[in-house]
């Protein structure tokens, strides 16, 4: 027991480093310690071992949703659940061998899945969490009713697993699941390190920018939920295959309750954490049930937080004991509350709330966040297929504009766009040209922005048409309308955050990618290839900004200006024909504002066509070959920009406006 | 006795029970947008409060039921004060993504079992401040405690949307739910508002607990079910709207007492839920939810 | 390395557990799991109750074969997979030489079976599932480890079945059963004892644990015209029961399987529930000396409120269960698993319970101890179980 223990700490300890170092040598002695582990415990620690195996699988699908598509999904318990029936159910009354049955669960699972994510494309938040919840009971439900299928609340008594011909005993079920999770450990990681995980976390981090770039929310949401949820139903197989015996009542709020918290603490984006929230919750129900070992516990927990501060204070001196009042009183709670209790049982739940708290005071990302301390979930060392030194000479790709129908490259005609009663925009219709530069001016709240939204297919305009390289793009959606080559920024920024700055471009380029899941998940050369070249790619737009250097940074740690550099190579990285900008110099300083100027210049050497809101007059009247301005909905004035600064309706609009300065920014 | 009128009726109080526990959902997260998952557990200790005041469970009886009921607010009240302290604060503080709903869920957890341990692990009854014996009411039977809770809720909505209006407090509240930025910036007090969001839901759930106790099971786990099915009420009338709750209570109690009778007790829950889903998928903001106009 | 508290925390754990593992070898270890939080937990606490009272009675005794007993009681939470967790724990970790409990039978059917492969035996003193003494029954097994101390939903339905139509001539029948497995599975024992005289109920109606609102069920069977109910579900559920019969002004008899005895119902039902009838192994009236004896021994050591055992029947057989058990491993005169096992099945002496006196309750095929003679039927009375029958009283 003793070598057990200390096996597991030591096996905790390695895995800790892998982290650090990205390296895969230490999941290898991991699984070497487990592989070993059956010659020396007995079938109760091997029945332990593959319950945690089998939840940290699962704890790897549910992270797909929670983690990175940032969604709450409560009907994790139920799809574990039909995973577990639909491998009762072939293996008990179609006598289906029992590695047939896990792809099977899988494909229904994926199928349910898909049918919850259905909705999840208009309903966020709490709404989906209720949607979800809503899914896993009706299931719960029908398990429980169709006796005809599920033998009702009954359950189901399974054969053990069989193998080509050879029943399985617990110890070699536990080879089969170990041999499991790490395969389906393996092919997650590669996926969420993969363009697919930087879709799922970009709809997190903003959903508008995330179909803005291509990237449809729609559909990677969908794919997330059938990820997710074929993996719930491969954990559920084999959790039948273990138990022997199902029943409705186990799929409850609860189980999908335990594995949320699991997650959550082990910690989110990560392999280890999956593994270790698995095995918090499926150990400490058993420690918690033994006075004996809960008493040591108590005095570990004490003797540390004291042995900390004294150490704490001894090094960095005592001003901050203030900190220490509540761990001390949690400890000495802990303490007291130990031996004051003759039996575990009647208390077990408050400590396991308790534990909750501690997590979410002091790990708030979870233990892996806390083992992170603020490094980003996936560094470059990470991945082997980084294009190293690849900056060549910087210069912009584009479709080419000459191959799609001559004309104007943009026209506007008679847009009409209104919320209720209001007309943000009134009946205006403008053109451009390929390659032309359009300054869009006008006070706060003259329609500027809207018409930029209408342009992307964030809104349908209420009448009028928007045609796009002679086609017509009002009514299409976002997604469609961005791979048409007609890229944009925001106002209010909307970068993906948790994101590196290299990750937040190749969001960007996931429209070059022509390799799927098989080839993902393979590394197939096709992959390699185009993985090599969008990175390479990325560091050349990032090269074109001047953000080089800042390629491995988390986007929220940028300084403001450069933020507003990195949308733009974002938008770049679409290979647009058309860049909306709105309000670049927005909030920026005026060295800033020098440098944004340089990068506009650049991008108009490449003969980009550009639309710009901005209020900075300069960088306007320094950038546009023509200016337009927006009053009220309607353009008051178009032309060259000097002449449009003389105009009398521009003038009286921009004084008549009260206060709204040149400066008025965001 | 008309069986239709009978299930309405029946239906209606259900939906009720749902719409008053409903409302405590609702205030919290206009307020911080965060719900708290205890809320079951606030409606359990509001009803076991009520009874150690009122029943035999704890010595008494103390109080009577109506002198009970305000001092049920005041431990609510403070009950929601800890909860906010002590889950929400610190998770909104260290913008924890995840952390309100696994702290929420975590007090509920410890709530709940501090019952068992203080008061048992049985369901126990409630005295019933009105006559046990039924009405009729166009051919069918009610408890007037059932109507005692109609009363209660449709109260308690009025109530809240006079607050809302009418009280320089209520109107920080609304301020706060519209826009926390600009209302910190107008100097609201953001978090004394949240605070006292937290402490107006376990109010609301306290009161719903010495509401419904008399006429439901009474035990340390009589929150956990309610509390759910009050979160479906909550979603299908709007986050937002004190209305909703009530219509959506009374479309969840309806829905499972007509679908009880005439199709299958087995099924009685799926058609409510089933129309949950319609409902949202008509209305990504429930019935009465307020969609803001998205600005990029 | 800093050591963080986390580190520590984990250091201290090691140690912990590898210390805690060291045991001493010489109490006899007797495991009880059963839910003791959550809902069926005032069967689980009962039981778990009673087979303390009967610990400490023995080891004050001296214990048996010169070895003191230890309890090893684990909470299964009435969970399955929970359930699971600790047989495997009791058998490969704490090294229990018997089990004895399980309340629920879903949990029994999902665990019992590691006991059967470890062959240890296990001893059911609450859970009423026919099913769960047959899963290891011969010649499929050659031997079975599975017992029972308790009244099967076999001879519970004969006897609910009995009381309504044959003796009070009640034919018009509904059933109203909770969702759960305990509830479905006595269903069908149920639909078994009717057809059994030919009859079949005339409205069969669901409800679910934590249910408030039973109108649908009860018109559902008021519109079939049913002249009595039968019931299978647990207390606070039946108490909404009567509780909404009481509302819709509808009265009928209830007759039901043992729960309708448990406190939780005739105390939530009140009035309501006034004249239900169960089959009962154990009633809490001291009518001979071994079960005053009993009573007060159980309620000086554990006080429960107004003096009323919340779950009696639980209690009654938890006690019985380990005189039953220590009975077999005197015998047996070794804690080995099967010598235990043959000990239980052919018990030379009379084992004297609260239930009844055990007169060889278990032979090779047979491992149920209570048959339908030992069980009576009860009456709510004044808030109390009381005997329906008086010449039931002996």
């Amino acid at each position: 027991m003793g070598c057990l223990v200390a096996r597991r700490f030591k096996s905790f300890e390695g895995v800790r480093r892998v982290k650090f170092r990205g390296s895969w040598l230490w999941w290898g002695m991991a699984l070497l310690g487990l592989a070993l582990l059956p010659r020396e415990i007995n079938e109760y620690y091997i029945h332990q071992g593959v319950l945690i195996a089998i939840y940290a699988i699962l704890l790897f699908g549910l992270d797909v949703v929670v983690g990175y598509t940032g969604e709450v999904s409560l009907a994790h318990g139920a799809l574990f659940g039909i995973g577990a029936y639909t491998a009762g159910i072939l293996s008990t009354k179609t006598a289906w061998p029992f590695l047939a049955t896990l792809p099977a669960s899988m494909a229904v699972t994926a199928f349910f899945g898909g049918v919850l994510a259905l909705p999840a494309l208009r309903v966020r938040g709490p709404y989906l969490a209720m949607v979800t919840l809503a899914f896993g009971t009706i299931a719960q439900i029908l398990i429980n009713e169709m006796d005809f299928l599920t033998n009702g609340p009954l359950g189901i008594s399974l054969q053990k697993p069989d193998l080509w011909g050879h029943a399985l005993e617990e110890s070699e079920y536990y080879y089969v699941v170990l041999a499991i999770f790490f395969l389906t450990g393996f092919l997650i990681h590669r996926l969420l390190i993969s363009r697919f995980g930087r879709a799922f976390e970009a709809l997190h981090g903003s959903p508008v920018a995330a179909d803005c770039m291509g990237v449809s929310v729609y559909r990677y949401k969908v794919l997330a939920f059938v990820v997710s949820a074929a993996i719930a139903g491969l954990a559920g197989s084999l959790f039948s295959f273990n138990e022997l015996f199902i029943a409705p009542n186990s799929f409850n709020f609860e189980l999908t309750i335990t594995f949320l918290l699991a997650l959550i603490m082990g910690g989110r984006k990560s392999r280890l954490g999956p593994v270790l929230g698995a095995a918090i919750v499926v150990l400490l129900p058993n420690i918690l049930d033994d006075i004996q070992l809960f008493r040591w516990l108590a005095h570990g927990v004490m003797l540390g937080v004291l042995g900390l501060f004294l150490w704490r204070g001894w090094k960095q001196g005592w001003n901050h004991w203030k900190s220490w009042i509540i761990p001390g009183i949690g400890a000495l709670a802990l303490e007291i509350s130990s031996h004051r209790l003759q039996d575990m049982t009647d208390w077990r739940l408050t400590i396991f709330g308790a534990l909750i708290l501690f997590v979410v005071y002091y790990l708030q990302n979870g233990i892996v966040g806390w083992l992170r301390q603020g490094k980003p979930a996936v560094t470059e060392a990470d991945f082997p297929l980084s294009g190293e030194g690849a900056v060549q000479p910087v210069e912009l790709e584009r479709r080419s504009v000459a191959q799609t129908t001559p004309g104007p490259l943009l026209q506007v005609s008679h847009v009409v766009m209104s919320f209720g009663g209001l007309r943000a925009l009134n009946d205006l219709s403008c053109e451009l040209a390929p390659g032309q530069i359009l300054g869009l001016i006008g006070p706060n709240g003259s329609g500027k922005s809207t018409l930029m939204n209408v342009l992307t297919g964030l809104y349908v305009p209420t009448s009028g048409e928007v045609r796009f390289k002679g086609q017509r793009i009002s009514g299409k959606s976002p997604t469609r309308i961005a791979l048409r080559g007609l890229a944009r920024t925001f106002q209010n920024l909307q970068l993906f955050g948790d994101m590196t700055v290299l990750e937040n471009v190749l969001i960007g380029l996931n429209h070059r990618y022509r390799s799927g899941m098989t080839e993902t998940l393979l590394h197939l050369p096709r992959f390699v290839r185009e993985e090599k070249a969008a990175r390479a790619r990325a560091r050349v737009l990032l090269d074109f900004v001047g953000l080089a250097g800042e390629a491995s940074r988390e986007a929220r740690h940028l300084p403001y200006g450069q933020q507003r550099l990195l949308e733009i190579a974002r938008a770049l990285a679409l290979d647009p024909d058309l860049l909306l900008l709105d309000e670049p110099a927005a909030g920026l300083t005026s060295a800033e504002i020098e440098r944004l100027i340089a990068v506009l210049h650049k991008i108009k050497g490449q003969g980009l066509a550009l639309i710009l809101i901005e209020h900075h007059m300069d960088v306007v009247m320094s950038v546009s070959d023509q200016v337009m301005v927006l009053d009220s909905g309607r353009c008051i004035a178009s032309g060259l920009p000097h002449e449009v600064r003389h105009d009398a309706a521009v003038i009286k609009a921009y004084l008549g406006g009260g206060e709204e300065a040149q400066h008025a920014g965001n | 006795m008309n069986i239709l009128t009978q299930l309405v009726l029946s239906g209606m109080a259900l939906g009720m029970i749902y719409a008053v526990i409903a409302f405590g959902y609702q205030s919290t997260f206009a307020t911080s947008g965060t719900l708290n998952f205890g809320q079951g557990e606030a409606l359990m200790l509001g009803a076991m409060t009520g009874l150690s005041l009122t029943g035999e469970i704890m010595g008494g009886p103390y109080l009577n039921y109506w002198l009970m009921v305000p001092v049920v607010l005041v431990i609510g009240s403070l009950q929601g004060l800890v909860v906010e302290f002590l889950a929400v604060r610190p998770a909104l503080r260290i913008h924890s993504e995840f952390g309100w709903i696994m702290s929420t869920i975590a007090l509920g957890i410890i709530f709940r079992n501090v019952a068992e341990n203080v008061w048992g692990r049985d369901d126990v009854p409630f005295p019933s401040p009105l006559p046990t014996t039924p009405v009729h009411i166009l051919g069918a039977n009610i408890l007037p405690m059932e109507l005692g809770v109609m009363v209660g809720a449709l109260l308690l909505m009025g109530l809240m949307e006079l607050f809302n209006r009418r009280t320089l407090y209520g109107k920080a509240v609304v301020a706060t739910s519209s826009d926390r930025g600009a209302a910190g910036l107008m100097g609201i007090d953001t978090r004394a508002v949240i605070a006292f969001s937290y402490a107006l839901s376990s109010l609301t759930a306290a009161f719903a607990g010495v509401l419904i106790a008399p006429i439901t099971l009474t035990g340390a786990s009589m929150g956990s079910v309610l509390g759910l099915k009050a979160f479906a009420v909550a979603i299908i009338g709007g986050l937002t709207s004190g209305m909703g709750a009530v219509v959506g209570g009374l479309i969840l109690g309806i829905a499972e007492t007509t679908t009880g009778f005439y199709f299958s007790t087995g099924y009685k829950d799926v058609p409510g839920l089933i129309l949950l889903l319609l409902i949202l998928a008509w209305k990504p903001n429930g019935l009465f939810g307020r969609a803001a106009v998205q600005k990029f | 390395m800093q050591l963080t508290p986390l580190n520590r925390v984990l250091l201290l754990l090691g140690m912990v557990t590898a210390v805690s593992t060291v045991q001493a070898a010489d109490p006899i270890r007797i495991g009880v799991s059963g839910p003791f939080t959550g809902g069926s937990s005032p069967m689980g606490l009962s039981m778990r109750d009673g087979v303390r009272l009967a610990a400490g009675e023995i080891n004050r005794a001296g214990g048996v074969l010169g070895r003191p007993i230890e309890l090893v009681e684990r909470d299964e939470e009435a969970r399955n997979e929970r359930g699971v967790q600790v047989a495997q724990e009791l058998i490969g970790r704490e090294k229990v030489v018997a089990d004895l409990g399980f309340i629920n039978t879903g949990v029994a059917l999902a665990a019992e079976r590691f006991f059967q492969q470890a062959k240890i035996p296990v001893l059911n003193n609450v859970a009423t599932g026919s099913v769960i003494t047959h899963q290891f029954s011969p010649p499929q097994y050659p031997d079975n480890y599975i017992f029972r101390v308790s009244a099967s939903d076999q001879i519970q339905a004969h006897m609910i079945v009995e009381e309504a139509v044959a003796k009070r001539k009640l034919t018009k029948v509904a059933i109203l059963a909770d969702s759960t497995n305990y509830g479905q599975l006595g269903r069908e024992d149920l639909e078994k004892a009717l057809a059994a005289r030919g009859l079949k109920a005339v409205a069969e109606e669901k409800f679910n644990i934590k249910d408030t609102d039973m109108t649908a069920q009860l018109l559902r069977a008021k519109e079939a015209g049913a002249q009595v109910i039968l019931t299978y579900g647990i207390g606070p559920e039946l108490a909404q029961v009567a509780n909404g019969m009481a509302k819709l002004g509808w009265k009928v008899p209830m007759v039901g399987s043992w729960t309708l005895s448990m406190a939780n119902f005739i105390d939530n039902a009140g009035v309501n529930g006034e004249g239900a009838r169960m089959p009962q192994t154990f009633i809490q009236e001291g009518n001979t000396p071994k079960r005053k004896a009993f009573i007060a021994g159980y309620q000086d050591a554990y006080h429960p409120a107004n003096g009323r055992i919340p779950s009696p029947v639980s209690a009654a057989q938890g006690y019985d269960s380990l005189y039953l058990l220590v009975a077999a491993i005197k015998q047996a005169g070794s804690t080995d698993g099967p010598k235990i096992r043959a000990a239980l099945e052919n018990l030379n002496q009379k084992v004297e319970g609260v239930v009844t006196t055990y007169d060889k309750p278990y032979t090779h095929d047979n491992h149920e101890a209570i048959n339908a003679a030992v069980t009576v039927m009860g009456e709510v009375k004044g808030g109390r179980v009381v005997y329906a029958y008086k010449e039931d009283m002996k």
